[in-house]
């Protein structure tokens, strides 16, 4: 049921507001400073970006522009996650998967003119894996042969990358790793100039120069960020767009509220009091598209504290929360979870039931846990419109099987670090989005031993686990990996440190005119394929 | 000869009557479980239908069994909270009041302070050093909302302590304490309930405004100030959210301040 008297009013003075915004500052007629015919695909955001650098971004946003600036030895494809070649024409592996040798493009130049090398994209490696530059990718690259003595200072470069000529690259690693290449997929490990770092220092960010299909042409701190494309790009008939323009500071309602006045090409987050009526209505429902996000989203319970050190307990939880109810108070932008690993990553397991909800289990199993009637579990969250509406969900339903649980919202840097405390925080929502497309990236990063205070904030362990999980790491056979991965994940189930609570499903729109918008369940979109037909007044 | 009781204090006598009936009376009167889901309408609030005459929430709970348990919040807080503000509020008007000179000179000065420092700021910062919950936000809005009253009750006091009877209180050798209790205190009384039923109107709000904040009364107990700040987002799908929660609030200030002017209007003439 929608009141159209009033939102046709409200609108009308929605609109009003932002006609007298335009007019006052007429961003509307200058296309941005390019060409008044040029093909500008408009975006918008709430937040800004936190880096264009690629040792520094690690999160949606930084990574939506460094793979449009920057390029990698690999890259997954435009829909899928499996490794296809970017600068590397060609890699590959010793029989025991330590030694890896790549094949690069000759043809590949920064947009300074510069061909691209071998030792461009060493320099970006050892960029990463040196302490001083504070990279958040570093342990990713500690596999490397002497990736040790190099951040130690104890050798001038990582004597485990080797180029014997500018357009070979060989990586000889301490260990075996059959997906190492996936880690050179991350933005990384992208090829960086080291003369513009060395001018630059820490402003490198704010001058980015990379061999990839777009420059960086403006960036002005919380109000647009501006690409336009690289005249040098190898890739003869890419990209199709001359620019891109992100107004950043733009909140969720008025990012909606401006791509129904056309004034952005696309919108990445539909607000969630929209979201049903744009689903009732066919033509706004057709511009929207959606993918299954990599990515696991559960209230992690302290195994080291009293009384979810009780495995009862933590299954009762799993019983009492209804996650059929809580996807569709997300409006139904998601899939229940059975387990750890998402349907979308490699290795999923579809056989994997986990917990049905059943309250009546979870009376019966909180009984004979002997849960404390009196006792108010706490429970942190990220503080947001939508991770309220969650946790109160859950309160709702654990109410229902007599527990009380009390919230808690916090902002999401401390909440970060106060569930890394150990035996801190009792209950905590959390998620994980998968970096590369294999069960380690789930299992051993986030329910390993050597993850505690780090990120298995549950203080998980099981020997068992442990072991099956060091013996899968290192086998190269996929499915015999896979197989002693599922394992793992079945006893895990069974010791549920988790709620295992559901997988999101991302939802965009993009207006008629926006072509070749293609949504990568692992990563952002990319920007090269998009193209823009004439706009049209709708 | 004493005054008539007036419309407006009946009106507003009348009006917080009916809140106080609703808040003791609401578990009978309210038609389901606040708390509970008792909707299928989760992520698309449902617009009043016959079953739920104000609408369900995008968790599925019963709009007017919400607002009707708010009453129950919503005074709780409201005349705690205006106890505690007056507590400090009398304490310190009538010992400058009454003591004059030095202690006066010092207790107002520390009034002028205190009411240069804005009361929402104020009260956001300490309920988040103290926590959210009940008795922090009865604590809070009584630190941030004595300084008019303590300076109303000063003024009462000093001109009370100049007159004759207190005078020969004084002289017949009675204690200050005594003085205070039996004599001011009783004189400046009428006054202090006027101001009272004034600024529970002015707690309700603030404990509104912290609510909608996110700083008052913890989920999933219902306050009508987390109503209407869960039902900012809907505003523009389901604007009936937080029309009611609003119109509730409304309703309560409005009884209060008709109540409070009421009896002041009838004691001025």
């Amino acid at each position: 049921m929608r009141p159209d008297l009033n939102f046709a009013v409200l609108r009308a003075a929605l609109a009003m507001m932002a006609m007298v915004t335009v007019a006052g500052c007429q961003r509307a007629n200058d296309n941005f400073g390019f060409p008044p015919d040029a093909k500008v695909l408009r975006l918008a955001s709430n937040d800004d970006v936190p880096s264009l650098d690629p040792a520094a971004g690690y999160d949606t946003a930084s990574w939506t522009f460094e793979q449009a600036i920057f390029d990698t030895l690999v890259r997954y494809g435009d829909a899928d996650v499996e490794l296809h070649p970017e600068v590397a024409t060609a890699w590959e592996s010793s029989p025991d998967g330590t030694v890896f040798t790549f094949h690069l493009r000759k043809d590949v130049r920064f947009s300074t003119g510069r061909p691209v090398t071998a030792d461009d994209f060493k320099y970006g490696i050892e960029r990463v894996i040196d302490p001083a530059t504070l990279s958040k990718g570093m342990e990713y690259y500690q596999e490397i042969a002497g990736a040790a003595d190099f951040a130690a200072h104890k050798k001038p470069h990582v004597d485990g990358i080797e180029t014997p000529d500018p357009y070979t690259m060989i990586f000889r690693l301490s260990g075996p790793d059959p997906i190492f290449p996936h880690k050179l997929a991350m933005p990384f490990a992208s090829a960086v100039p080291r003369e513009v770092v060395e001018k630059w220092g820490e402003d490198f960010s704010r001058h980015v120069i990379g061999s990839g299909a777009f420059k960086l042409r403006e960036w002005i701190g919380g109000q647009r960020i501006v690409l336009e494309n690289n005249p040098n790009y190898w890739v003869k008939d890419q990209p199709h767009l001359d620019g891109i323009v992100q107004e950043l500071g733009v909140n969720g309602e008025l990012q909606w509220l401006k791509f129904e006045s056309s004034e952005i090409d696309v919108l990445e987050a539909i607000p969630p009091s929209e979201f049903p009526y744009v689903m009732k209505t066919p033509a706004l429902r057709a511009l929207t598209l959606n993918k299954s996000t990599v990515t696991t989203e559960y209230l992690g319970m302290n195994c080291q504290m009293p009384p979810f050190d009780d495995v009862r307990v933590r299954q009762a939880f799993n019983y009492a929360i209804n996650k059929e109810k809580l996807i569709a108070v997300i409006n139904g932008r998601g899939v229940v979870a059975r387990g750890v690993l998402p349907p979308n990553l490699p290795g999923y397991d579809p056989e994997v039931r986990g917990y049905d909800y059943d309250p009546v289990k979870a009376r019966a199993l909180l009984e004979q846990a002997h849960f404390p009637r009196d006792f108010k579990p706490l429970l942190w969250f990220r503080a947001d419109q939508t991770g309220e509406m969650v946790v109160e969900s859950i309160q709702q339903d654990l109410a229902l099987v007599g527990v009380n649980v009390a919230l808690k919202p916090v902002a999401w840097g401390p909440l970060l670090e106060a569930i890394r405390q150990p035996k801190n925080v009792q209950l905590f929502m959390s998620a994980w989005e998968a970096d590369f497309p294999d069960p380690e990236n789930f299992l051993s990063v986030l329910l390993s031993r050597q993850q505690f205070g780090s990120n298995n904030d549950a203080f998980y362990s099981n020997p068992e686990v442990e072991k099956l999980l060091d013996q899968a790491a290192l086998i190269s056979d996929m499915k015999k990996r896979y197989a002693i991965y599922d394992q793992a994940q079945l006893i895990i189930i069974a010791d549920a440190p988790w709620v295992f609570l559901l997988h999101p499903v991302q939802y965009v729109m993009r207006k008629p005119w926006v072509h070749g918008y293609i949504m990568n369940p692992m990563r952002p979109t990319r920007f090269e394929p998009i193209w823009l037909s004439p706009r049209t007044s709708d | 000869m004493k005054a008539r009781a007036n419309a407006m204090e009946i009106i507003g006598a009348t009006m917080v009557a009916s809140l106080v009936f609703v808040a003791v009376l609401a578990p009978i009167l309210a038609p389901h479980d606040p708390t509970r889901a008792v909707a299928n309408s989760f992520g698309d609030p449902a617009g009043p239908s016959w079953a739920f005459p104000l609408g369900t929430d995008a968790l599925g709970r019963d709009v007017l069994s919400r607002i009707i348990y708010g009453a129950q919040i919503s005074l709780e807080v409201g005349i705690a909270a205006m106890a505690v503000t007056m507590t400090i509020g009398v304490t310190i008007g009538l010992g400058a009041g009454f003591f004059g000179g030095r202690v006066d000179f010092i207790l107002m000065r520390f009034t002028d302070v205190m009411l240069t420092l804005p009361a929402l700021l104020l009260a956001m910062a300490l309920v988040s050093v103290l926590g959210p919950s009940i008795r922090s936000i009865l604590i809070v809005i009584g630190i941030v909302s004595w300084t008019s009253i303590a300076r109303v009750v000063r003024a009462e006091a000093l001109s009370m302590s100049q007159r004759d009877f207190v005078v020969a209180a004084r002289t017949l050798g009675a204690p200050p304490y005594r003085l205070i209790v039996r004599h001011v205190l009783p004189n400046v009384a009428p006054t202090i309930i006027v101001m009272a039923a004034l600024g529970t109107s002015g707690t309700l709000l603030l404990d509104a405004a912290l609510s909608f904040l996110g700083l008052g009364v913890p989920p999933p107990t219902p306050s009508w100030g987390r109503m209407i700040e869960e039902a900012t987002i809907y505003f523009r799908v389901a604007p009936w959210l937080a029309t009611f929660p609003g119109l509730a609030i409304f309703y309560a200030v409005l009884g209060f301040n008709l109540l409070g002017y009421g009896v002041l209007r009838r004691r001025a003439r």
